[in-house]
């Protein structure tokens, strides 16, 4: 499926243009500044027309750790079990790249104009008024059409194919999962934040900037504690001040 | 149907057939997992068939089989281990039935494949990898690979699958993935078959204990690539998060060793959610290398060892580009660097009686800058330092050419690319495994292993550094005190054994004395039949939760005493059958597991007697037998216990008696049901552990205890 999209042409300049600087309408890639001018093709609708997520999962890519414990835990908690591919939070680490390109991370934006919703035939895939304008797919009414993935104007696309039940799933903050063993959802916890051990995802409740491709890509580090010193001074200073 | 956490098969690969087989894995439960079902497979296939000596690592019928474990790629903190067993071609007189084990995501991709584990045997005409996808394995062409770095192997393999990972979604059989496959490698120390070869995933994830790089070349086997898209079934997803969430709420990121959190970013495994900072991703020179033992390679003087300083300035030039080039060829860093993981001056013992210039840790490299410094090598000797210039110790220049001679065997390279113990032995100087060339056991570099007295226990029992930097049985209120860290408080001594004792289960204040002097040694101390009984139990511990199911030895497993609970407990021993049950959905006590561990324990040492192994060989090296022994003082203040009470006591000049070690192996084979005449395990022994057909085996090659 996804090869058949090419949304980035073969000669993009990987260091001019970093993978998240990408998104595409239509087969066409654009810069993450284009952002501004872009429009949907089959809607004219624009932003104010749709009721605005009030829960945005904002993440810090350079202090991620990498260890994919937010992907096991969405996973764990939607579906059961540990399943990388059904990962609603998508974590890629190249582990021989250089730092910061050595992680990429993939979360849904909660678009001000959902695609997914606005292209989606049957209307499974919506704004939820109740759960706090998230946008959702309801499970009963997917009819597993993948249109809203292929909707999706980001690379890797966010709403995601569940093999085993044959139904597009996506960010829901964690409002249905069976599995979790606290309450999710905009009113409670999400599992993949709980998870983190690196401080680097945060849910919160602004509209993060949207013209800004990275806008979601934020410094979430509280202050750091002083490391204790097990080595004795620094070199060359001496214990008493003099 | 796979017990859940279990990726259910087992990859069976036969280079020199081709045959690729896919076994039950539920057949080698009983053995646990990782390193313990390996040793079932090693018996089956390697031993049974009698149809090879059982000597030669790099024969084609050696097994070489990595085996991962049931909380491996869960989210269990500190779990991701991948063991790696077969005969090591680095153990020493012996090519023992060893084993190692690394971290990183090869573990959790092979379960999310379907596996558990694969096992290889034979030797393929030509350079060959392993790509695991899915249900579908292949054994592919590599001759383009070999002679690349493990880094670059990586890099190619990824290029070969033509995929765009991480950029867009890729399909397999209906499911999709953004992962590019994990790969473990060999770089050309593993190619040119030497004994300090270790296997390397990611930029640093290795197993380099036991050489199984080597066996890897042995076999013209470059590397195993593998990706998966299944899921890894949990018995009790809620009971799962429960168990974490319990853990992280009562072991919280406390005072001590094991608490200080994160100078950097760190990660090492997948869902590892570590707090140690085993590998950082914003290194600007090593990338992914590893930010532990690798990372002092090239340390020459203590400013160098505070390379693990996060102050920096202070930071080697070097060592930094030491940890690359040894991840890149694929050497073992802790068998062959100059002045290894933190060169600690033994300054805290000046009348060091054995050599005062050693340093705290010494391997292959230092080892021969002192026999080129003797003149046993180099000019006026037969044996040429060419392609090394000595002149340019120490230099960048001069670390790389040592680094690429040991891994191709260039000139003198060659004659070090055996090991330690082997460089020893050609220069006709195996006295100096107790001087200036310590020696644990079967070809180890000793690494501390006293004056923590079970330590050393188990690398005689064993066939390695056992390695394990877990318990904690120092002083908690002193510096890196028993890993758990004091917290600022003062534990009396008695109030601290009674935690070990009740949180080991054994409840046996007795098993944590280390009288070393006198009769009090011989009735609770170091040379008791308690002593006896906790290395049993560490070793059956040790042998199923941490090489076997996957759990971190830095996590560290097992804790006993952790200053971040208000009682002193550590984790051990509800951390690790809450997790495994939630996982499993077994109802195994902590005891279980030890006896699970126990089992495949008695089934190596059936292999071990096979072998050669014998209670005439399980003698320390001479230096464990004089002052010195505990050279480093590392965690040198022990509990002890001189007949009335107990009281800290500092034990950096602790050190065996003969005798004593033969009565402690007296105690110790009885306790584990082996002849105490022998070591080898009695029938009755295997019987009760369900291995009569090994107890017959046995018997049939005049073995059996």
């Amino acid at each position: 499926m996804a090869k058949d999209k090419k949304k980035v042409p073969d000669n993009a300049d990987k260091k001019k243009y970093s993978r998240r600087d990408f998104l595409t309408v239509g087969g066409t890639a654009l810069a993450g500044g284009a952002l501004a001018v872009y429009s949907p093709k089959k809607t004219e609708a624009k932003a104010e027309e749709y009721a605005q997520s009030t829960r945005y999962l904002l993440y810090d890519s350079k202090h991620c750790a990498g260890c994919y414990g937010c992907m096991i835990a969405c996973s764990l908690v939607h579906e059961g079990e540990v399943n990388l591919s059904l990962s609603r939070i998508q974590v890629h680490r190249a582990v021989l790249e250089q730092y910061p390109s050595d992680i990429e991370i993939n979360v849904c934006r909660q678009c001000p104009e959902p695609l997914c919703v606005i292209n989606c035939p049957t209307g499974a895939c919506h704004i939820s008024a109740e759960n706090g304008n998230i946008r959702m797919i309801n499970a009963e009414e997917c009819i597993g059409c993948k249109t809203c993935i292929k909707s999706c104007p980001f690379i890797p696309h966010r709403p995601i194919w569940n093999h085993l039940t044959e139904k597009a799933i996506k960010c829901d903050m964690c409002t249905d999962t069976p599995y979790y063993n606290k309450k999710g959802g905009v009113n409670g916890t999400q599992a993949c934040v709980e998870a983190c051990v690196a401080n680097a995802l945060k849910v919160v409740t602004e509209l993060p900037d949207q013209t800004d491709i990275n806008g979601y890509d934020r410094n979430l580090q509280p202050p750091r504690k002083p490391m204790p010193n097990f080595f004795g001074p620094p070199k060359g200073k001496s214990k008493s001040k003099e | 149907m796979a017990t859940p956490g279990f990726g259910g098969k087992l990859l069976l690969v036969n280079l020199t057939t081709k045959e690729i087989n896919k076994l039950d894995t539920e057949k080698y439960e009983p053995y646990g997992a990782g390193h313990g079902i390996a040793t079932a497979l090693f018996w089956e296939f390697c031993v049974e068939p009698g149809d090879w000596d059982l000597q030669d690592a790099f024969h084609p019928k050696n097994m070489v089989a990595l085996v991962t474990g049931p909380v491996v790629g869960t989210g269990v903190p500190n779990a991701a281990r991948t063991s790696v067993s077969g005969l090591s071609p680095q153990c020493y007189p012996i090519q023992w039935f060893s084993h190692s084990n690394f971290g990183g995501m090869f573990g959790p991709f092979m379960k999310m494949a379907g596996y558990d584990g694969v096992a290889v045997i034979g030797r393929a005409e030509s350079p060959v990898y392993i790509n695991i996808v899915d249900d579908k394995v292949t054994i592919e062409d590599a001759k383009d690979l070999w002679g690349l770095t493990t880094w670059e192997c990586q890099e190619e393999i990824w290029k070969k699958s033509g995929i765009r990972y991480g950029q867009e979604w890729q399909e397999i059989d209906d499911r999709y993935t953004l992962q590019r496959p994990a790969i473990v490698t060999i770089g050309a120390a593993g190619e040119n078959m030497t004994r300090v070869a270790s296997l390397i995933h990611g930029g640093g994830s290795g197993a380099g204990q036991g050489g199984f790089g080597g066996v890897f070349g042995s076999k013209n086997l470059k590397a195993i690539a593998v990706v998966g898209t299944k899921g890894i079934k949990i018995a009790d997803p809620k009971g799962l998060k429960d168990a974490r969430e319990w853990y992280d709420r009562t072991w919280s990121a406390g005072p001590g060793f094991g608490g200080f959190g994160p100078p950097s970013i760190q990660s090492c495994c997948i869902g590892c959610g570590t707090r140690r900072k085993c590998h950082n991703r914003d290194r600007v020179h090593s990338k992914d290398s590893d930010d532990c033992a690798e990372s002092t390679w090239f340390s020459l003087t203590k400013e160098d060892a505070n390379g693990l300083d996060p102050r920096g300035p202070e930071i080697s030039k070097w060592n930094r580009k030491g940890t690359d080039i040894i991840q890149q060829l694929g050497i073992n860093g802790m068998e062959t660097c100059f002045q290894g993981p933190m060169a600690f001056p033994t300054t805290h013992n000046p009348d060091f009686p054995i050599q005062p210039e050693v340093p705290a840790y010494s391997a292959l490299g230092w080892y021969m800058k002192k026999m080129y410094d003797m003149g046993v090598i180099g000019p006026g000797t037969k044996y040429d330092m060419a392609p090394l210039d000595m002149h340019k110790f120490p230099s960048q220049e001069f670390m790389e050419i040592y680094g690429i001679a040991l891994a191709n065997r260039y000139g003198i390279g060659d004659l070090l690319a055996d090991g330690t113990a082997r460089f020893c032995e050609k220069l006709g100087r195996t006295d100096d495994f107790s001087t200036l060339c310590r020696q644990t056991m079967w070809g180890y570099m000793d690494h501390w292993s006293m004056p923590g007295v079970d330590w050393a226990y188990g690398n005689l029992m064993d066939s390695r550094d056992i390695n394990s930097h877990d318990m904690g049985m120092g002083n908690p209120s002193g510096g890196f005190g028993g890993f758990g860290g004091g917290g600022g408080k003062k534990w009396t001594c008695e109030d601290y054994v009674k935690v070990l004792a009740e949180r080991s289960t054994g409840n046996n204040h007795f098993w944590f004395d280390f009288s070393w002097e006198g009769k009090q040694a011989y009735k609770t101390g170091i040379f008791s039949k308690h002593k006896a009984e906790f290395v049993a139990w560490r070793m059956h511990y040790w042998t199923y939760y941490k090489e076997s199911v996957g759990y971190c030895d830095w996590g560290p497993y097992a804790q006993l005493f952790s200053a971040s609970h208000p009682k002193g407990y550590g984790h051990t021993p509800e951390a690790e059958p809450r997790y495994l049950n939630a996982i499993t959905g077994r109802n195994h006590t902590f005891k279980d597991g030890l006896e699970m561990g126990r089992r495949a324990w008695n089934l190596k040492r059936a292999i071990f007697a096979i072998q050669g192994r014998h209670r005439k060989m399980e003698k320390f090296t001479g230096y464990y037998y004089k002052p010195g022994a505990s050279y480093c003082g590392f965690d040198a203040e022990k509990p002890i216990f001189d007949g009335k009470n107990w009281d800290w006591k500092n034990c950096r000049e602790l050190y065996f008696t003969e005798d004593g070690v033969e009565q402690w192996k007296t105690h110790f084979y009885n306790v584990e049901g082996w002849d105490k005449d022998s070591g080898y395990p009695k029938r009755k022994t295997l019987e009760v552990l369900g291995m009569k057909k090994v107890a017959d085996l046995l018997k049939s090659k005049n073995k059996l205890g």
